[in-house]
């Protein structure tokens, strides 16, 4: 007899594409609009002047069709909609799209989507070097007051200057945290800087890139954290599991008004003066509570 | 079903000089905008009207057809309506040699 997960599940094909823990906290189907993915902003007080620059470039999400010039709507997996991230059209841009929760449990979360990944089409290559990364984190606050901020980081180096790189990567030094303003209540740190990443110990993995840049093929990841030990406890992408014994998070003191925050980004970096685009069909966040 | 309907900020604290344009941005599930602009700064120079811009691919533009004003004063706000715009819109302008707005723009699709 299926238990209720799997007779949903089951019911909704949708879903049945994912593997969620027995409580689903948000699955979002693009066709149902931008499901709460908003442009990741960085902090500022007094003017808007005093943003970080590397939260200032990061532009809104949006649905798209995946419409190419040559061959029109490429669309979803199962419906006319994706989230896409899109960067400004220089080297090293970079676009994040988050989704802001809190965890009422401090226990197993699981984090499941479909992603494909390609550069603004407009030259006749195979443009497979133009994307620098793909990537998504979390950024976590303990509900406990002696707790920490955590901030598991992940990406797909894609292709760092002339080469291809093709592996995964993970981020566990904290960056700098800047004072923003002059009342003294408001910092800032800009953790996705295309420094101290280290790779992960037999991360590298070949994608299905495909042979033009208006050709994709959507891929799944599976991130696993708990949220009690604040530990990666999982991470797949396609048919490969990775071992995470040498991965860490980021891990500063708790801020005190971040108690049990539970956000989730996704972002694309580029490696050429060209638009980079991350599409998400659809996502899954669930838990075991 | 609730018609779906969204806030957009396209440009935010960007200050345009020379030929200018919002980055561009998908809209096909909508049928209808409104598209604000706010000067976050005083403007320097003499401002042109700023144009509504489609495209079949996101990389080659035309001008739509309606023209409206750039904001003259600090948080001055100026604003057009679009229709029938299919899946690509933006805003341009070109401006003239020493001027400059620092703007915020925003879409408000449904």
């Amino acid at each position: 007899m299926m238990a209720g997960n799997d007779r949903i599940i089951v019911a909704d094909p949708g879903l049945s594409r994912f593997d969620p823990l027995s409580r689903i906290i948000a699955f979002d189907d693009f066709d149902r609009g931008g499901c709460g993915w908003t442009q990741l902003t960085g902090n500022y007080e007094g003017s808007l002047d005093t943003m970080l620059p590397g939260f200032a470039q990061i532009t809104s999400p949006m649905l798209s069709t995946l419409g190419h010039w040559e061959t029109g709507s490429h669309g979803g997996i199962d419906g006319s909609y994706a989230l896409k991230l899109a960067t400004r059209p220089d080297r090293d841009a970079l676009s994040v799209g988050i989704k802001r929760l809190t965890f009422r449990k401090a226990g197993p979360i699981r984090f499941e989507f479909y992603a494909t990944f390609k550069p603004e089409a407009n030259s006749l290559a195979l443009s497979q070097r133009d994307i620098k990364s793909i990537g998504f984190l979390f950024d976590l606050q303990s509900g406990a007051e002696d707790g920490e901020r955590v901030m598991p980081h992940l990406r797909y180096l894609n292709a760092h200057g002339d080469t291809l790189q093709e592996k995964w990567q993970f981020k566990r030094h904290r960056p700098t945290i800047s004072d923003i303003g002059d009342v003294g209540e408001t910092v800032s740190h800009f953790h996705l800087a295309d420094t101290d990443w280290e790779d992960l110990p037999g991360g590298g993995q070949k994608l299905c890139y495909n042979e033009i840049p208006t050709k994709v093929n959507w891929h799944y990841v599976r991130f696993d954290f708990d949220l009690e030990t604040m530990q990666a406890t999982h991470f797949q992408c396609n048919d490969r599991v990775f071992d995470l014994a040498a991965f860490d998070s980021i891990r500063i003191a708790a801020m005190p008004n971040l108690w049990c925050m539970l956000n989730v980004c996704l972002f694309v970096e580029t490696n050429t003066d060209k638009r980079g685009f991350l599409y998400i069909d659809s996502a899954c966040l669930s838990g075991d509570f | 079903m609730l018609r779906e309907s969204a806030t957009v900020v396209v440009a935010r604290n960007e200050t345009w000089r020379g030929s200018a344009a919002t980055e561009p941005f998908e809209v096909g599930w909508a049928t209808e905008a409104i598209i604000f602009v706010r000067a976050l700064k005083a403007p320097i120079g003499v401002m042109p009207e700023v144009r509504i811009e489609v495209s079949p691919d996101g990389m080659r533009w035309l001008p739509e057809g309606t023209h409206f004003a750039l904001p003259a004063e600090d948080d001055g706000m100026t604003m057009a309506r679009v229709a029938h715009f299919g899946n690509w819109l933006r805003i341009a302008a070109d401006l003239p040699d020493g001027a400059e707005l620092t703007v915020l723009v925003t879409m408000h699709l449904k």
